[in-house]
């Protein structure tokens, strides 16, 4: 299968996507297109829905109406191991304690380009040493899972969706309960992986001067609506005001005293 | 990596040894000598002493192995045939046979056995039905199994209370469980579709693997979650039904099988684990039973007792020794 997106193709087309779960309405028919190697943030409040639109992006629940199309081809059309290698996902935090050693847990990543046997051989090895290398894990890798660090498991999970060699990445709040030492840390495995093959990344935060400065392009949900689209460029020259609207509290700009560079924040004296 | 092709090979050369020398103890011990010389040792050596062995390494494995998909598909170190209501399900069944008196033989086989066979599969339709739900996931699942378990005792504690003294303890004696008077024609009965299970269940166990990294990690690795945990459900549901139906329900080797191979193999993926797991809880049984029939002639302990009484402390001394939560 082809894999190979070309640019400004789009790789994800999200299209009239609604929602209801036990009769409430959860998303309201969201629209918007991602293009191959645009990378989105999709920001809100709370249980605005943007969980639930990256986990519907990924197949993992049906949504109500609408269809997501990856290449064209609508998820649900996908078998599970081909929809795999198109799409890789990292949660926010792994829903149990994982058994496994480092290098298992991230081979488990190859499954999806494996024989339904599922013996690994030479390649699988050096993709899986490749990922561990990358996100900077590799010394970890006969270490269990289960024993790591908040930040160091983030990585591994990182390396077992790299392993995967999807094109696209959708990431779940991957550094919401990272100090920002390890925050850093992630995004930095993040850039050294876009800049060898570049990835189409959605990724659900809650730290807004990250999607802005980190992703292309910023979506922003509100009451499980689309409230905004477009480059994050262009949403920072509408911050702080959009974002009080958006979130209801007051924002405010801050200016870095060296560089002039603008950072956005709720904080008060 | 070396050391664990060792213990995987010691574990194996215990089963063999377990097999082999098994069945010169009982009641009586036997000679190799007395073996050749005198016939009538013969035929229990080989008609009656093999196949009881060999049943209860088949039913023992495959409980192991059952035990060990459970854990994995519900991600729960606690599950096993009994979590899930299989082995009540076949007690009522077994339970109102005796009750009514039903005589008779079906397919070859004592009509109490066909009739724990269809609770198992009842108690297990039950289940498929959150399964198949939209919002499945493994504690509704669990959950669903306790409910069947819970209400299959009710069940049968309602038929002890109707039926008469003789019946009630045959319904006591059953559900202890027990490999006794097997003959080669219930080892084909248990061993055959056991065969088919292992060659065909271990290639595919790598998906266990992703189970336990949790649902949406591992559907995001191309595992077909629904799917295979109905394929898995399905498939030991069978195998657990044909053995509770035979040996009754016996307990703890679905526990202990798979977690004392974790304890000493940990991190160890599910299609090595299968395999030790079958030939851990195997070995077990096989020890159990011929202490069962051995330590209080010329009578025999229904083998479910002391697969309980042994299996309980030796599996809280394992727990206390490494309290990490290696699984789960």
């Amino acid at each position: 299968m082809d894999n190979f997106m070309h640019m400004n193709n789009t790789a994800i087309s999200i299209d009239n996507i609604t929602l209801k779960l036990s009769g409430r309405e959860i998303l309201k028919q969201l629209k918007f297109d991602i293009r191959a190697n645009e990378h989105w943030a999709i920001i809100g409040p709370n249980g605005a829905g943007k969980s639930s639109l990256v986990k519907i992006i990924a197949g993992m629940i049906p949504q109500t109406d609408g269809v997501v199309r990856v290449n064209n081809k609508p998820v649900k059309h996908y078998s599970s191991r081909n929809r795999a290698s198109l799409i890789a996902y990292v949660p926010q935090k792994p829903e149990n304690a994982i058994p496994y050693t480092v290098n298992d847990y991230v081979m488990l990543g190859r499954f999806c380009r494996m024989s339904m046997l599922g013996i690994p051989d030479k390649h699988d090895q050096s993709v899986v040493d490749d990922a561990l290398d990358i996100c900077d894990v590799y010394k970890l890798k006969d270490r269990y899972v289960h024993s790591l660090s908040g930040g160091e498991l983030q990585r591994v999970l990182l390396a077992g969706a790299v392993a995967q060699e999807s094109p696209i990445l959708l990431l779940d709040e991957p550094t919401t309960y990272l100090d920002p030492a390890h925050d850093k840390l992630f995004f930095n495995a993040l850039d050294r992986l876009n800049a060898r093959a570049a990835l189409t990344v959605v990724m659900v935060t809650h730290d807004i001067n990250s999607a802005i400065y980190r992703c292309s392009h910023v979506a922003v949900i509100r009451d499980g609506a689309l409230y905004y689209t477009g480059k994050s460029s262009e949403f920072r020259t509408r911050c702080p005001e959009m974002l009080t609207e958006i979130f209801s509290i007051k924002f405010r700009r801050y200016r870095c005293v060296n560089d002039g560079f603008d950072v956005f924040g709720s904080w008060e004296e | 990596m070396k050391h664990r092709i060792l213990i995987v090979a010691g574990i194996t050369v215990v089963a063999v040894m377990s097999i082999i020398l098994c069945p010169f103890f009982g009641i009586h011990t036997f000679s190799l000598e007395s073996i050749f010389k005198d016939e009538n040792i013969r035929y229990i050596f080989t008609q009656i002493r093999i196949p009881r062995t060999l049943v209860a390494m088949c039913a023992g494995g495959a409980l192991a192995v059952c035990g060990m998909v459970y854990q994995a598909l519900f991600r729960n170190p606690l599950a096993d045939p009994y979590t899930l209501g299989v082995s009540s399900g076949a007690s009522l069944g077994a339970a109102v046979c005796i009750y009514t008196g039903v005589g008779g033989v079906v397919l070859g086989l004592p009509i109490v056995i066909a009739g724990a066979f269809t609770g198992a599969l009842v108690s297990v339709l039950l289940i498929y039905v959150f399964a198949w739900s939209r919002d499945s996931n493994s504690s509704t699942l669990l959950l669903a199994g306790v409910i069947v378990a819970t209400l299959c005792s009710g069940l049968i504690m309602f038929i002890h209370f109707i039926s008469g003294v003789h019946q009630s303890f045959q319904i006591v004696r059953w559900i202890m469980g027990s490999v006794d008077s097997m003959n080669y024609q219930m080892l084909g009965i248990i061993g055959i579709p056991v065969f088919i299970f292992m060659i065909v269940a271990i290639p595919v166990m790598t998906q266990l693997d992703h189970f336990l990294t949790g649902d949406s990690i591992a559907h995001s690795r191309g595992v077909n979650i629904q799917k295979s945990r109905i394929l898995f459900i399905t498939v030991t549901a069978l195998i657990i039904g044909v053995i509770v139906a035979i040996c009754g329900p016996i307990g703890f080797v679905g526990i202990l099988g798979p977690h004392a191979c974790r304890m000493i193999l940990p991190g160890v993926k599910h299609k090595m684990l299968a395999y030790t797991s079958f030939l851990t809880g195997g070995t077990f049984l096989v020890i159990t039973d011929t202490l069962a029939r051995s330590i209080t002639p010329p009578t025999e302990i229904p083998v479910g007792i002391i697969t309980s009484i042994i299996g309980g402390p030796f599996f809280l001394v394992l727990l206390y020794k490494r309290r990490k939560k290696l699984m789960v």
